[in-house]
């Protein structure tokens, strides 16, 4: 069966690409990876998977240190070779982490550029952790903006709330890798889906029927579960993931997409009661999408996906227009479950207050990492 | 009964972040007699910033109709209190050299020294509004009054408050569209420390946080005059968005437990104690962990005092700069007082114990009326004080026989 790949796995700068190529190992053959940089090293150290090193003349094969101008011209002065690249995929997965110079800076271009192949963008991007500072912080809440009015589907990662799921005490790079560990098994979930044997197939294509305009508020959250009653046990974890939760996050949804992978002892009824927990908590009322596939190796482990876009926008939105034009006549509209909303809460519309170099409306126990004691 | 005792009257405003507090009083023989006192939620104010002012003028037209109402008196002038992050103190200096041959300070020259100290130009854009006397220097040895003493060099300093000059102007207009005076500004946690200390305490070194629900104002006294004051744009408003946040809920429900259940201080047996939302098991009710909320918000005020701390050391450093200075009891006999809505938090004074390392109490506001002796209000009541003290009424007389016996007898 050799169907042509028709989707694409897109990691761009650094952290986009450590993400991507740690993934890249056992995902189907439906899907390409493809990583972009500037950085030479970086890309030389991922095994075997293609690479994009653009901006060459504008950093020779370095960094782009962090600067947010360099990275935008970077994808822009490289954009004939990146358009043959997204020709022909349905769908295009791109993963980024923001605050750098390539990520903030490249991402919503290189969206762009995708979208006006006629794919359906889907960006993962990843926000820094307080402690990285205030310049990578507003870096990434400026990119993120741009980004979710060029991607069709936007799902953030607060490094700073996976740091909440670790334990207390765990080191830094711990805390890192989780992050890391998070977007790839939300990103496996994603891919078995599009493998050919899956009990319930779902067509790339499909997807475009729930991520529908680019720019809709999109919903996205993952658990796993282990066990007896592991499809029940990851259900909840899905519905109580801090990524779907905070205030300003869209809680009910129009359109869903619900992906379970299990062992091959998985029960019918176990995977459907999952879904019926995530319709509950999440809505759904216009389309349910279902999923589901089995995997030898996951054993009596058991993971739930869902994607979900919000009920549409009241005002038809000018589909994929260039320029900037159609950009700001979207963009009052916009409800994102934003970086700034999510941790700053009632404060989030309020003039930063930085102090120390940290913006002290966010909750201190988010700042310090504490883990909070769970709900009984 | 005394025809030469015109009565004169006070009218004090304390915008808040969350509430705007007013009060009217008589002024007889030197004490306040409340006439009338309003209360309404603020809006158009987060932390301690007015970022709509339409919503705020509103609100604080609606106060003064009130105030009106019920103290059947027009308001035509008012005392506005001033905090939050706009406002800046920082120590100005006047130097005069004694010129007389026994060096012997005449008025002149502490005049002098005091002039040469308020000419000090504000930072461009800001607006002095109050210098608050500090101790006078006299060879290096702190002098009440000067004048009269023996010394060759005197050094006069003052604790200068300046703020935004728009912030000012933004005020002041407000007050003449209501077709009121603003006589005079007061530094909030100022007031909020006369209603809640004594001047023994001031003389000894006590510190005054006032944590309100946008900002947390603190100033320190030492020597019976103010050493330092500043202001933190975090404050109770903050514990409600952090509980909403961790535990997913409105701001309102958030607002509700804070009230019930937070804590200054995470005990050991709070974790796994399981709490109602409503607690008649209603629709809709939710459970919580009660570690989970004094977790939240115990870290969160701890952090707002450590700020406090941090900021008094800083200034400390500034003004005692060469000299050891250490934040304690010594230095600090009568320990820090907490007022403001935050105050009421369980366990806040213990918490504040910790992070300090001295003593603390939560201070009420000495005031004969009981509705208002909580430390809410100790901002509002500390300024009909302060303006009391600051401001003699506005019809002075001469004092006859029976003034002087009454005097004796005032306590």
């Amino acid at each position: 069966m050799s169907t042509a790949p028709s989707i694409l796995l897109v990691g761009l700068g650094g952290a986009g690409c450590g993400m991507v190529s740690r993934i890249a190992t056992n995902l189907p053959p439906v899907i390409r990876v493809a990583l972009v940089d500037t950085d030479a090293s970086v890309l030389n150290t991922t095994a075997g998977q293609e690479v994009f090193q653009i901006g060459r003349p504008l950093t020779r094969g370095m960094g782009t240190a962090g600067e947010v101008a360099v990275g935008q011209t970077a994808v822009e002065a490289d954009e004939p070779t990146l358009r043959r690249l997204f020709n022909g995929y349905s769908l295009v997965v791109l993963v980024t982490g923001l605050g750098g110079g390539m990520g903030s800076g490249g991402a919503a271009p290189l969206a762009n550029i995708a979208l006006d192949a006629g794919a359906t963008v889907l960006s993962f991007a990843t926000i820094p952790f307080s402690h990285e500072g205030e310049r990578r912080k507003r870096q990434a809440a400026e990119a993120l903006e741009k980004l979710a009015i060029k991607s069709h589907g936007l799902v953030v990662v607060e490094n700073d709330l996976l740091a909440l799921q670790v334990a207390a005490d765990a080191s830094l790079s711990a805390a890192f890798s989780a992050a890391d560990e998070w977007i790839a098994g939300s990103l496996r979930a994603l891919a078995s889906v599009f493998t050919p044997g899956a009990l319930v197939p779902v067509d790339p294509a499909a997807l475009k029927t729930i991520l529908e305009k680019p720019g809709s508020p999109t919903l996205f959250s993952y658990g796993v579960g282990q066990g007896s009653g592991a499809a029940l046990v990851a259900a909840k974890a899905a519905c109580d993931s801090s990524l779907a939760h905070g205030p300003g996050a869209i809680t009910k949804v129009g359109s869903l997409f619900v992906q379970v992978t299990g062992g091959l002892n998985m029960s019918a009824t176990d995977a459907f009661e999952a879904v019926s927990i995530i319709r509950k908590k999440f809505g759904g009322e216009k389309t349910t999408l279902l999923g589901a596939c089995v995997n030898p190796e996951m054993g009596d482990r058991v993971e739930v996906a869902v994607l979900g876009a919000s009920l549409p926008v009241p005002k038809p939105a000018t589909k994929t227009k260039k320029g900037a034009k159609g950009a700001d006549a979207n963009q009052g509209m916009f409800v994102f479950a934003t970086e700034e909303s999510i941790r700053r809460g009632i404060f989030g519309n309020t003039p930063l207050t930085f102090r120390d170099g940290e913006d002290i409306d966010v909750p201190t126990y988010i700042r310090r990492s504490v883990r909070l004691t769970p709900v009984s | 009964m005394n025809k030469k005792s015109l009565p004169s009257f006070i009218t004090v405003i304390d915008i808040g972040t969350q509430k705007t507090t007013a009060l009217t009083a008589q002024v007889i023989e030197g004490r306040a007699r409340m006439l009338g006192f309003s209360e309404r939620r603020t809006d158009g104010v987060v932390k301690g910033t007015v970022i709509d002012v339409e919503k705020l003028h509103a609100s604080v037209h609606e106060v003064i109709n009130d105030l009106e109402r019920v103290s059947q008196r027009a308001v035509e002038q008012i005392y506005l209190s001033i905090a939050g992050p706009s406002v800046e103190g920082e120590r100005v200096k006047g130097i005069c050299i004694v010129p007389a041959h026994d060096g012997r300070v005449t008025k002149l020259d502490y005049q002098q020294a005091i002039d040469s100290a308020k000419r000090l130009e504000p930072p461009a854009g800001r607006i002095t509004l109050l210098h608050m006397r500090q101790p006078s220097i006299l060879d290096n040895k702190p002098v009440g009054n000067p004048v009269g003493q023996q010394g060759r060099r005197l050094e006069v300093s003052f604790w200068r408050i300046t703020m935004e000059e728009g912030n000012v102007r933004f005020r002041v207009s407000m007050a003449n569209g209501m077709s009121i005076t603003v006589r005079d500004f007061i530094l909030a946690s100022h007031a909020a420390a006369c209603a809640v200390t004594t001047d023994s305490e001031k003389q000894g070194g006590v510190c005054v946080i006032d944590i309100g629900a946008g900002t947390t104002d603190w100033v320190l006294y030492f020597k019976g005059h103010i050493l330092c004051s500043g202001s933190i744009a975090v404050g109770g408003e903050h514990i409600t968005n952090d509980l909403s946040i961790a535990l997913r809920i409105s701001r309102e429900t958030a607002e509700d437990l804070k009230l019930r259940f937070a804590s200054a201080l995470h005990r050991d047996q709070d974790v796994n104690q399981t709490i109602w939302k409503d607690g008649d098991k209603s629709v809709g009710d939710q459970q919580f962990n009660r570690g989970t909320i004094t977790q939240v918000s115990s870290l969160r005020y701890q952090e707002i005092l450590s700020f406090v701390r941090k900021d008094i050391i800083a200034q400390l450093e500034q003004i005692f700069s060469g000299h050891e200075v250490k934040l304690d009891q010594n230095f600090l006999p009568s320990g820090i007082i907490l007022t403001g809505g935050s105050a009421n938090l369980a366990d806040a004074a213990e918490a504040t114990q910790n992070v300090f390392g001295v003593t603390a109490r939560i201070g009420t506001p000495k005031f004969d009326n009981p509705s208002l002796q909580k430390p809410e209000y100790a901002g509002v009541v500390g300024m009909m004080i302060a303006a009391l003290e600051d401001a003699p009424p506005v019809v002075r007389r001469q004092k006859g026989f029976m003034d002087i016996l009454r005097d004796l007898f005032r306590f």
